[in-house]
């Protein structure tokens, strides 16, 4: 009896096994079919977006993170290494954001798959705020593993939350396309410039809007990732965690710290990050009577977003609405 | 010194203090009360591994767009009590059940959120409460969870105390052994849910073994151990907050290691005794 299993159990494997590769091979001729397009898969919200408003309907652009799973804590599935495998340009946005990536970028195959660092030219901050040479793209792994989240201590990798880095971004993502399809190459140019003057336009709003307000201080209850934003408009920004690591819990005096700031400058709204249930937020609004506002750090978006077809843009102008209302009439309250 | 305590004084005007003490002692007695049955039985680990089924029944209420608490309490009643089947009817060693359902729950959880196609809120932010960040209704269900533990820690003491010891022997002394054992894995699976959504599942797992342990190093008695591991369970939450609060540090972490400390000490003061 116990033979008779054992051997079922190797038959059943056995035509299990037989099933799988038919099925490979069908899914092998589906995506001959679609060849037409580029089939361009991103790591973050921000590279997928810059690629479907580039690449328009000349691209199918695929975003790797499943929506509303937090970019730190993502792992790839089999299936998603196999996707990027078959993918004709694999966006990533470095290593301090997405250390899994650069295990998938060790085993993609370089001359079927263009790989594109989005941040290739950024100056990265620094957690305190100084600027340094954004990290190449490992070419050979000379370096191994460690020394290269050694590199990445200390810096800020949201990047993204300042245009001109988001004007880089869109550069960096319209070569690797027009490099991949040479004969799109003005196309693809064109609309990279054309979203480009999108960006600035959202940086002048950002500009005019917020060098009038006073007070500056930004009570954000969320992780650090709005470094470069701060920087860029001068605004200082107060959160209760130590340090950038996503895993940090909020340390109770510094949510004392938040408190009393705002009763300090009168602020009435709180910040939120994106996605993460808002509870320090909630803490903090209940003890100064203060209303809770969203930044949307871009990682990532929820599933609603995601319907809804959300983009970077609107994502900038809904938080720049928020800051505007966070920060009150200009001149008030000053600090 | 002085500075110390206007600083500790400051730090208890703030509501979130208030609460995070509050909340910390009632979770704390709870966890501290069933953990010397757990750690007793051998099953210690179950706090972790109720927490890594709770992944699971997160994933099933997002999906579902349900509230993630009122979901979990009953499938992680359902899971405790598969681990005590597991541990009875399979004959499998108490940690051998719990591993598996954990490492089921994880493996269901990842499914769903596959299949779901991903989720508005991040699962991780539902699951890692803060011990900072209690709310008022959160409070109120803390407070009625401790009453309800200690009602059945009361109620059913001497049972409790029967089968942690000897099963067979509470079983001729016509003790309804499954029944109670029942009745503590769903008073367990109640306080680790809550638990978790309060002050996270580093902490709740900790505070089930950790008072526990340390109790039954040096009491004498079991009622003394009960007494002893709820009383150090109390202080390691009012002293880790308090340090945490001076010293700048992640409260749930200083916590922990408070307790860390305490056992410590304990197990050097039953050392010097003997």
């Amino acid at each position: 009896m116990k033979r008779n299993f054992s051997l079922l159990l190797f038959l059943a494997s056995l035509s299990l096994l037989v099933f799988a590769a038919c099925g490979k091979e069908n899914e092998e001729n589906t995506s001959n079919l679609e060849k037409e397009k580029i089939k361009v898969i991103a790591t973050l919200f921000p590279s997928y977006d810059f690629a479907r408003q580039i690449g328009r309907d000349k691209v199918e652009v695929k975003l790797l993170l499943p929506p509303g799973i937090e970019a730190h804590s993502f792992e790839p599935t089999p299936k998603d290494i196999s996707a990027i495998n078959k993918a004709d340009i694999f966006i990533f946005t470095g290593g301090a954001m997405e250390p899994w990536s650069l295990d998938i970028i060790a085993g993609i195959d370089r001359k079927k798959t263009i790989v594109v660092d989005a941040g290739k030219g950024i100056k990265l901050l620094s957690i305190s705020g100084e600027a340094e040479d954004a990290e190449e793209l490992p070419e050979e792994k000379e370096h191994g593993e460690e020394e290269h989240h050694h590199n990445h201590a200390g810096k800020d990798p949201h990047f993204w939350m300042d245009f001109d880095n988001a004007k880089k971004m869109v550069d960096n993502i319209a070569s690797a396309l027009a490099e991949k399809d040479p004969a799109g190459k003005d196309f693809y140019l064109k609309n990279a410039d054309d979203y480009k003057a999108k960006l600035d336009s959202m940086d002048e709003d950002y500009r005019s809007s917020l060098d009038k307000r006073r007070p500056r201080t930004i009570i954000y209850a969320g992780h650090f990732a709005l470094g470069y934003m701060a920087k860029r408009y001068g605004l200082k920004l107060i959160f209760p965690y130590k340090g950038s690591s996503p895993n940090s819990e909020p340390t109770p005096k510094r949510i004392a710290y938040l408190i009393k700031t705002m009763k300090e400058t009168g602020s009435k709204y709180v910040y939120h990050e994106e996605l993460l249930e808002p509870r320090a937020a909630k803490v903090i609004a209940e003890q100064t009577g203060a209303k809770i506002l969203l930044l949307h750090g871009a990682h990532n978006v929820s599933k609603k977003e995601i319907k809804d077809g959300t983009t970077y843009l609107d994502i900038m102008r809904t938080n720049l609405d928020n800051l505007k209302t966070g920060l009150g009439e200009e001149g008030k309250n000053e600090l | 010194m002085h500075q110390m305590i206007s600083e500790l004084v400051e730090a208890l005007q703030y509501t979130f203090i208030q609460r995070a003490l509050i909340a910390g002692c009632l979770i704390a007695v709870c966890c501290s009360f069933l953990g010397v049955f757990l750690v007793l039985r051998k099953l210690s680990m179950i706090g972790d591994g109720l927490s890594h089924a709770a992944f699971a029944t997160v994933a099933f209420a997002l999906l579902l767009n349900q509230s993630p608490l009122l979901v979990s309490i009953p499938l992680l009643m359902l899971a405790s009590v598969a681990i005590y089947a597991l541990n009875k009817k399979a004959n499998l060693y108490g940690d051998a059940a719990i591993g598996m359902i954990a490492g089921t729950g994880i493996a269901l959880g990842v499914l769903l959120a596959s299949i779901s196609g991903g989720f508005n809120v991040d699962l991780f932010s539902y699951l890692f409460g803060s011990i900072l960040a209690v709310g008022k209704e959160e409070l109120y269900a803390a407070m009625f969870l401790c009453a309800a533990v200690i009602s059945v820690v009361a109620l059913f003491y001497n049972e409790l105390f029967s089968i942690s010891y000897d099963e067979e022997f509470a079983e001729v002394n016509g003790i309804e052994v499954k029944r109670v054992n029942v009745l503590l894995m769903f008073t367990t699976s109640i306080t680790i849910a809550l638990g978790i959504r309060l002050v996270g599942t580093m902490l709740i797992s900790s505070l089930i073994i950790f008072p526990a342990v340390t109790a039954l190093q040096i009491s004498s008695s079991f009622k003394k151990a009960l007494i002893l591991s709820a009383s150090v369970a109390v202080f390691s939450v009012i002293s880790g907050i308090f340090a945490a609060y001076l010293l700048d540090f992640p409260a749930g972490a200083t916590i922990v290691l408070m307790n860390a400390l305490l056992f410590i000490i304990s197990f050097i003061i039953r050392r010097i005794k003997s």
